[in-house]
C-alpha cells in the first residue's frame, strides 16, 4: 500500500512537472544525413549534452531564449550557432554532421548571422 | 490522426499491466518494476489528453470557414498551439514520458539479462520469466518507438499553427501597411487640392492696373 501510495505521489509530481513552471518552447535538432558512417558529433545545447538524437532527430524541451548549440572543439567547446527559442514554438535546426566542424543549417534564419529563429 | 497514435500504446500498455501483477508474485522484488509501471501510467496518463487535444483541432478547424475576424483567428491559434505546445513537452526527448520510457526500457533490458544469469530458478521458471521480460522489453520498445511517432505529428502540428499564425500576422501587416498607405493616399490628395486651391488663387490675383 505504501509502496502505491509513493508511486502515486510520484506520478503526480512527474504529471505536475509536465505543465512547465517557466516559459519553454522547443528545439528540434536534425542531422544530416541522418544515417552515416561518420561518427556522430556530441552536440550541447547551452553546456547541456544532447543525450538522445535517434534516427537523425530529437525535439527538446528549452527554456525561452536565446540558447548555443555547440560542440567537441580542440580548446572546448565550439559554438556552431545560436538559437532563438521563443513560447510555445518550435525553432529547427539541421547539423551537417559530415563536415568539420558540423555546419548548423537554420529552417528559418534570423537576421545575425548563424542564428536560426521559429 | 493523433488518436490512431495513442490506440497502440493503449493496447501495449495494458498487456503490460495485466503481464506485471502475475510478475510481481514471482520475484522478490515488486520495487524493480516501478521504471516500466510509471512509464505506463504516464504514458496512459499522457493519452488521455489526447481526445481533448483533438476535440479542440475539430472545433477550431470548423471555425475556420468563420474567420472573419483576423484578431480573433490569431488568438485562436495561439491558444491552440499552447495545448499542442504542451503535448509535444510531454513527448519532446528531455520530457518526463520519453525520460521514463528510456528508463524503463534500459530496465527491462538490464532486467532481461540478469535473469538470463540467474541460476536461483528452476528452468521452467526461469523459462517464464525470461519470456514475460522479453515480452514487457519488446513492448516497451513499441511504446517508445510511438512516443516517437506522436513526437513526429506534434512538432508537425506545432509547425503548421506557427506558420498560420506567422500568415495571419503578416496579413495584419499588410492590413495595417494598406491603411498606412489609405492615410498618404488621402493626405497626398489633400494636399493636391490644397495646391490646386493655391494655384487658383494665384491664378485669380492679378496686380492692380493689369
Amino acid at each position: 500500500m505504501r509502496a502505491l501510495a509513493l508511486a502515486a505521489a510520484g506520478i503526480a509530481l512527474a504529471l505536475a512537472g509536465c505543465q512547465p513552471t517557466v516559459d519553454v518552447g522547443y528545439v528540434e535538432i536534425k542531422t544530416v544525413p541522418a544515417t552515416t558512417n561518420v561518427t556522430q558529433p556530441t552536440l550541447y545545447l547551452d553546456t547541456v549534452k544532447v543525450e538522445s538524437i535517434k534516427k537523425g532527430a530529437a525535439v527538446l524541451t528549452q527554456r525561452v531564449g536565446t540558447t548555443k548549440l555547440a560542440t567537441d572543439g580542440s580548446g572546448g567547446q565550439l559554438t556552431l550557432c545560436e538559437i532563438v527559442v521563443k513560447k510555445n514554438r518550435i525553432t529547427t535546426v539541421m547539423v551537417s554532421v559530415q563536415e568539420r566542424p558540423p555546419r548548423c543549417q537554420c529552417r528559418n534564419a534570423g537576421t545575425a548571422s548563424r542564428t536560426c529563429v521559429s | 490522426m493523433l488518436g490512431r497514435v495513442a490506440h497502440p500504446a493503449a493496447a501495449l500498455l495494458a498487456a503490460a499491466l495485466l503481464a506485471m501483477p502475475a510478475l510481481a508474485q514471482t520475484t522478490s522484488q515488486p520495487d524493480a518494476f516501478t521504471p516500466v509501471e510509471e512509464f505506463s501510467k504516464q504514458l496512459e496518463a499522457f493519452k488521455k489528453t489526447i481526445p481533448d487535444l483533438n476535440k479542440k483541432i475539430e472545433d477550431s478547424a470548423a471555425q475556420v470557414d468563420r474567420w472573419t475576424d483576423v484578431e480573433k483567428a490569431r488568438k485562436e491559434i495561439e491558444e491552440l498551439r499552447g495545448i499542442v505546445a504542451a503535448a509535444l513537452g510531454a513527448v519532446s526527448d528531455n520530457g518526463a514520458v520519453s525520460e521514463l520510457g528510456n528508463k524503463a526500457l534500459a530496465h527491462a533490458r538490464t532486467k532481461l539479462r540478469t535473469l538470463e544469469q540467474d541460476n536461483r530458478f528452476k528452468p521452467e521458471e526461469k523459462q517464464f520469466l525470461v519470456e514475460q521480460w522479453r515480452k514487457l522489453r519488446d513492448e516497451t520498445e513499441r511504446a517508445t518507438e510511438e512516443l516517437g511517432s506522436a513526437r513526429k505529428e506534434f512538432t508537425e502540428l506545432l509547425r503548421t499553427l506557427q506558420a498560420n499564425e506567422d500568415f495571419i500576422d503578416e496579413l495584419m501587416q499588410v492590413r495595417q501597411a494598406q491603411k498606412a498607405l489609405e492615410v498618404i493616399q488621402r493626405l497626398t490628395k489633400d494636399i493636391r487640392d490644397a495646391s490646386d486651391q493655391l494655384k487658383k488663387l494665384i491664378g485669380a490675383i492679378k496686380p492692380p492696373g493689369v
